[in-house]
């Protein structure tokens, strides 16, 4: 005879594919804002960047190895919508990913200020990495132009976007109880 | 030390098949793949740049009804003047009249010097990147699109077609720094190139400095080079750039087109020149 508690409770092979799925979906959520919504909001001649602002977040708060899957697929999503080639995004994306390690290690853990600093950091690596990409597929790059009029504004754009979605996404995954993947 | 050389692996992984996908993409290799995503994808973007563009404008209603009193009181201005400039206008009309017959080739030949069926396209999602200024269309390989075929809507030039995938294509507007069209100066015939700059208004470069330029001057396309038909307008003169010790002088451009309001764009299929069409036309403002 079975324990009807432990009948009810799913296993953990299928709490991981519905973990996965609700990632999936939330990605593409982002996704989706990213593109119909915020790509309508031009501020200081830049537009905040969701996804990677999402991407430093997930790595803060699920750790680099979460970090680097959600940049990777990210990325491939916004090159598939933007018409880039493939995995350009997804390089700039999976490389700050690494960033989030400044902030599991020092005093200013768990510190709202960590994110911004991290996402301040990032943007422009981010950005330097699609651009050297474009670059070596023969466009012309003005690095200087787009250091100070595109990454420059984009850098305050998302350090005010992660205020936002720092803490709203700590709630969605704590909501959702979204289990933690390790390597 | 196992779980940072685990995680390691995974970036070099991850990154080698970003690398792969880099390169298969960009020589054309993963065409099938995108043109799948493109058509799965679509009815979202459709669906979510609507209520994107229903969100904006709430947003851009707001904002408008800031600057509507002081427009209004400028509009008004502009009315008194434009009122006088008909007056001058319609006699100046009556006498173009006259000079029309006189320029019989001129009438035999349509205004515009290329022909062929123009696709209208909605727009279906703006370019969510920084680094990329370009517009997504709901027409693809399927409606006879490639990549290349010039975009326009009434007001003036908006791009070319950057990427096709089989109900979709990307279009590179003229304000991408990758993007450069050859152009002349509506009044006095000077040619030049329009390239996008980041993040700034476009510039006209290579305008000979002899060559004079003013702000308002009205920037079409010169044709050359077969990229764009002749004669469609790009932008006006806002400010000009010129320095004795140059080669060539800049001219800062403001576009016709409003790229942040782009709904519906045509998409030219074909711009070859009519047969009989004489050269002279090229001359004629």
């Amino acid at each position: 005879m079975s324990n009807p508690t432990t009948a009810r409770t799913p296993g953990p092979g299928r709490r991981i594919a519905t973990d996965i799925y609700l990632t999936l979906v939330l990605l593409a959520g982002v996704l989706l804002v990213q593109t119909a919504l915020l790509s309508r909001v031009r501020l200081l001649g830049a537009a905040p960047n969701l996804l990677l602002v999402t991407t430093v977040s997930w790595s803060l708060l699920r750790g680099v190895t979460e970090g680097l899957i959600w940049g990777f697929l990210g990325g491939l999503g916004l090159d598939l919508i933007t018409g880039m080639p493939l995995g350009t995004s997804s390089l700039g994306l999976m490389a700050i990913c690494f960033l989030a390690e400044l902030g599991t290690s020092n005093v200013f853990a768990g510190n709202l200020m960590l994110p911004v600093f991290i996402v301040v950091l990032a943007t422009p690596i981010y950005a330097w990495i699609v651009l050297f990409t474009e670059q070596m597929r023969g466009l012309p790059v003005d690095w200087l132009a787009t250091s100070l009029h595109v990454i420059a504004p984009e850098m305050l754009l998302n350090a005010l976007a992660v205020l936002l979605v720092f803490p709203a996404l700590r709630g969605l995954i704590r909501a959702m109880g979204i289990t933690r993947v390790g390597l | 030390m196992k779980q940072v050389s685990a995680r390691t692996l995974l970036f070099f992984v991850l990154a080698a098949i970003c690398v792969v996908l880099l390169i298969l993409s960009s020589s054309g290799h993963m065409g099938a793949v995108e043109g799948a995503f493109s058509r799965i994808s679509r009815p979202f973007l459709i669906t979510s740049s609507g209520l994107g563009r229903q969100i904006g404008n709430v947003f851009t209603t707001a904002r408008d009804l800031a600057t509507l009193r002081a427009r209004n009181q400028q509009l008004q201005a502009q009315a008194d003047t434009l009122t006088i400039d008909n007056l001058r206008l319609k006699e100046v009309e009556s006498e173009n009249e006259r000079f029309r017959t006189l320029l019989r080739f001129a009438q035999l030949n349509p205004t515009y010097d290329f022909r062929g069926g123009q696709v209208i396209a909605r727009v279906i999602g703006k370019g969510p990147s920084n680094y990329l200024a370009t517009i997504n269309i709901d027409l693809g390989s399927e409606h006879g699109i490639q990549p290349g075929m010039p975009v326009v809507t009434e007001r003036g030039l908006v791009g070319r077609v950057h990427k096709v995938g089989p109900v979709s294509s990307t279009v590179l507007l003229i304000t991408d720094p990758s993007s450069g069209v050859q152009s002349l100066i509506q009044r006095n015939r000077l040619v030049g190139v329009i390239n996008g700059r980041a993040g700034a208004p476009p510039v006209m470069d290579y305008i000979p400095q002899d060559g004079e330029v003013s702000v308002g001057d009205l920037i079409i396309t010169s044709g050359l080079g077969g990229t764009f038909p002749k004669n469609l307008v790009v932008g006006q003169v806002v400010d000009v750039h010129q320095r004795d010790y140059e080669m060539f002088q800049q001219a800062t451009i403001r576009p016709t087109v409003n790229f942040d309001r782009l709904e519906f764009v045509l998409v030219i299929t074909n711009f070859k020149l009519q047969p009989g069409q004489p050269d002279e036309l090229e001359g004629v403002g």
